[in-house]
């Protein structure tokens, strides 16, 4: 099969973080570990171009991988695959991506990445294998990714076996009994000595390392985000009062106090009352005003990035976080101060 | 004994088999007529401009959208007095002597509320089965606002007529002959018979106007976790103003006829001990407070495992799981019943904050999945649906979440969730 490899900025030799905003582009011929995967895929397929994304334009900018798979797809591209990107967050979000779109496509496609990436999440409606932790275990990584590159290339479904790993769908049905009764028998279950049996699996959330205190924050660049539901008045962009699948972004520039009139709260959670009576109140751009002039800070973002927190499910939440921090850090914002309501 | 069994209550079932709109309001062989000038007196008032009555039964080909509360009609007498304490008879204990109930009826508001995300009830199609409110003969309270009343003088309004219009129908059945009469122990302290003894804990949600539930007229806000007698709420001791998250509602309806409760009622295995009703603080610090207390509570009542349910969304998953654990560490078997959030595709995380120690877990179902609900003659409540921006009446394509009451987590719905296979 002809095959397009995808790889982020750092695995294709162009930088590190210095780097993460490059824009997506397709190469001719096999890069960085995907020279090392042709070998191992065999003379029956070949790399024939590698795709790639800076991590930072890949999370703020979802698009890029459909407009990846489309230039995959004129090369003459029958497969596409993706990493490895063993615990990378923002990388393993560009493979779901890739994969999911080439997939949506209709294309064969596989990411690679360890059970613990992030980016997991958002493999929905497509093939993820296992790899390890870091790049030192690329050489077991890139064989595991290879095998089963060659089961896909042959119409055969991965299995756990193969190292299959992803989101499992959960879906609606009927039980026999109500909630109640079923809760009921559970209670027997659970008195019997059965501590293991329930209806919802515990899920398995990763732990955030706080990013350590700001040296010197009379010198820092501040942006304002918040989940408050805090929009222009209107709501342009139609954002959700509950179960968000958006953000969006709006600038400050020029603005000394989030007026009345200028900016609500669609937020489906509390009362917006006071909210609406003073903005200010969910982003607290009057009192990060006077602190820029002060001096407290060095200065103020010119924007905000904001979203809706009610009811939303915890992979667009991550999805969300992952994009802001991509976004922030292309800025170069040092800090963040997050309102929640 | 005897004690014990005067402190019990005897329901009188009455079961209605329809409903409709007349001159004056009666009830027999299973039909409930509605007085249609005397219902809307008892709900009319400076609140209102204007106010209005719809009937509507299992099976029909229509739509309630903007769905508030429910009420199931009950009575202990003439006047009103006695039931829905705080609210319409005076604020004392209820719960005892005997309570007429119309079984297969309830009263529902529906339309505009500030806060209210609009709940949906389809009489017919693929969405009956996951509302209670669905296989009830319904009288729907549709209303207009007085220019000069604020919205929260509408909720007041509407809360009181709800349930004086439910005292005054099941007023019409207390000389018929019932269907039914079912004795309902107060729970005791005793634990001679040898059963697991069972609490069943119940959050009613406290976020301030239009997201608060009364007991004995008085929001839990700010408070901490109290015993009452499951027989209680069948006099309607809790009375909900809750009209967030419609799937996940626990409308007063579900409160008098408490699933929990009627299915301990029902074993031969275990004893009904309690009922704890605890709020649902909005802060964490509160929370860990609530939940702590709330299992030294269950710990002093000497049970041996507990039902949690919870009302609200994501946060309110908190309250539950925190309990799970405080009552888990105090050697109490602890069993949640949660809905799933696990986005449209159902790959997500199903629960935001999940128990540390705790596992036992009953769903309720994933509240993102979306169904196409068919077209419907008739719609009552909203004329349009503002979250789609279509006529209520259409084909509409929406998550289970504005279902009215479809995860609640009293646990009255088969609704529930597994892995694909």
């Amino acid at each position: 099969m002809r095959i397009v490899h995808y790889v982020n900025q750092f695995f294709a030799g162009m930088g590190g973080e210095d780097s993460a905003g490059t824009g997506p582009e397709l190469r001719d011929g096999a890069t960085g570990p995907g020279r090392k995967l042709a070998s191992l895929l065999g003379d029956e397929h070949e790399i024939i171009a590698t795709a790639i994304c800076g991590d930072d334009y890949a999370a703020g900018h979802p698009e890029f991988a459909a407009d990846l798979v489309v230039q995959a797809r004129q090369q003459g591209a029958e497969m596409v695959m993706a990493g490895p990107s063993f615990t990378s967050g923002r990388y393993g979000m560009a493979c779901a991506r890739i994969a999911a779109a080439a997939s949506e496509a209709g294309l064969p496609a596989l990411a690679s990445m360890h059970p613990d990436n992030p980016g997991l999440g958002e493999a929905a409606g497509t093939t993820v294998v296992e790899s390890g932790l870091t790049a030192r275990q690329m050489k077991d990584s890139l064989e595991r990714f290879a095998a089963a590159a060659g089961k896909i290339a042959s119409g055969e479904e991965l299995t756990a076996q193969d190292g299959r790993i992803g989101p499992v769908a959960r879906t609606n049905r009927m039980a026999q009994s109500n909630a109640a009764e079923r809760a009921v028998a559970l209670v027997l279950t659970r008195l019997g000595g059965d501590t293991e049996a329930s209806e919802i699996p515990l899920p398995d959330f990763d732990q955030v390392t706080p990013a350590g205190p700001v040296a010197d924050v009379t010198d820092a660049l501040i942006a304002l985000v918040t989940e408050g539901g805090f929009v222009p008045a209107g709501n342009p962009d139609r954002l959700e009062s509950a179960r968000a699948t958006k953000w969006v972004r709006h600038s400050l520039e020029g603005l000394d106090s989030a007026e009345s009139g200028s900016f609500e709260s669609v937020h489906g959670g509390f009362s917006t009352q006071w909210a609406n009576a003073d903005p200010n109140r969910i982003l607290p751009l009057d009192i990060a005003r006077e602190l820029e002039r002060e001096g407290a800070i060095g200065r103020l973002h010119g924007e905000y990035l904001g979203t809706t927190g009610n009811g939303t499910t915890v992979a667009d939440a991550r999805r969300f976080g992952m994009e802001w921090a991509a976004e922030l850090r292309q800025q170069n914002i040092q800090a963040v101060i997050l309102t929640a309501t | 004994m005897q004690a014990e069994a005067e402190a019990g209550l005897t329901r009188i079932v009455h079961e209605v088999r329809g409903i409709d709109l007349g001159e004056r309001t009666s009830f027999s062989a299973g039909h409930l007529t509605v007085g249609e000038e005397d219902a809307l007196d008892l709900v009319r008032g400076p609140a209102f401009a204007e106010v209005r009555l719809g009937c509507t039964s299992p099976g029909d080909s229509v739509r309630i959208v903007g769905v508030l509360d429910a009420v199931q009609p009950c009575s202990k007498g003439p006047g009103g007095g006695g039931v829905f304490p705080g609210l319409l008879g005076p604020a004392m204990p209820v719960g005892r002597g005997s309570t007429h109930v119309l079984r297969g009826a309830a009263v529902v508001a529906a339309g505009f509320l500030p806060r209210a995300q609009e709940a949906i009830i389809d009489m017919s199609g693929p969405a009956a089965p996951l509302s209670p409110l669905s296989a009830t003969h319904n009288l729907v309270v549709e209303f207009t606002k007085a220019d000069d009343a604020t919205w929260e003088d509408v909720d007041a309004a509407l809360r009181r007529g709800l349930v004086k219009l439910a005292a005054h129908l099941a007023e019409a059945a207390l000389d018929a002959e019932p269907d039914a009469i079912e004795e309902l122990a107060a729970p005791t302290q005793s634990t001679s018979n040898g059963k697991p003894r069972v609490a069943v804990l119940t959050n009613l949600q406290t976020q301030g106007k239009f997201k608060d539930v009364f007991v004995y007229g008085r929001s839990l806000s700010g408070g901490l976790p109290t015993v009452i007698s499951p027989n209680e709420l069948d006099d309607g001791a809790v009375v909900s103003g809750q009209f967030g998250h419609p799937a996940l509602k626990n409308p007063t309806y579900l409160h008098q006829t408490h699933p929990v409760v009627a299915a301990l009622r029902a074993s031969d295995d275990l004893e009904l001990a309690a009922l704890v009703l605890c709020p649902e603080p909005v802060d964490q610090a509160n929370k860990e407070l609530v939940s702590a207390h709330a299992a030294r509570l269950c710990k002093e009542l000497g049970v041996d495992a507990a039902i949690l349910s919870k009302e609200g969304g994501g946060n309110a998953d908190a309250d539950v799981t925190l309990k799970m654990d405080r009552l888990e560490e105090e050697g109490i078997a602890a069993v949640g019943i949660l809905a799933e959030m696990a986005g449209r595709d159902g790959t997500g995380p199903p629960l935001v904050v999940p128990p540390t120690k705790a596992t036992a877990m009953i769903s309720t179902g994933n509240y993102d999945h979306r169904m196409t609900l068919p077209a419907t003659e008739r719609a009552l409540g909203r004329e349009r649906i503002a979250l789609l921006d279509q006529p209520s009446t259409d084909e509409i394509e929406l998550p289970v979440a504005a279902i009215y009451c479809a995860q609640s987590t009293l646990g009255w719905g088969l609704l529930t969730c597994a892995e694909t296979v």
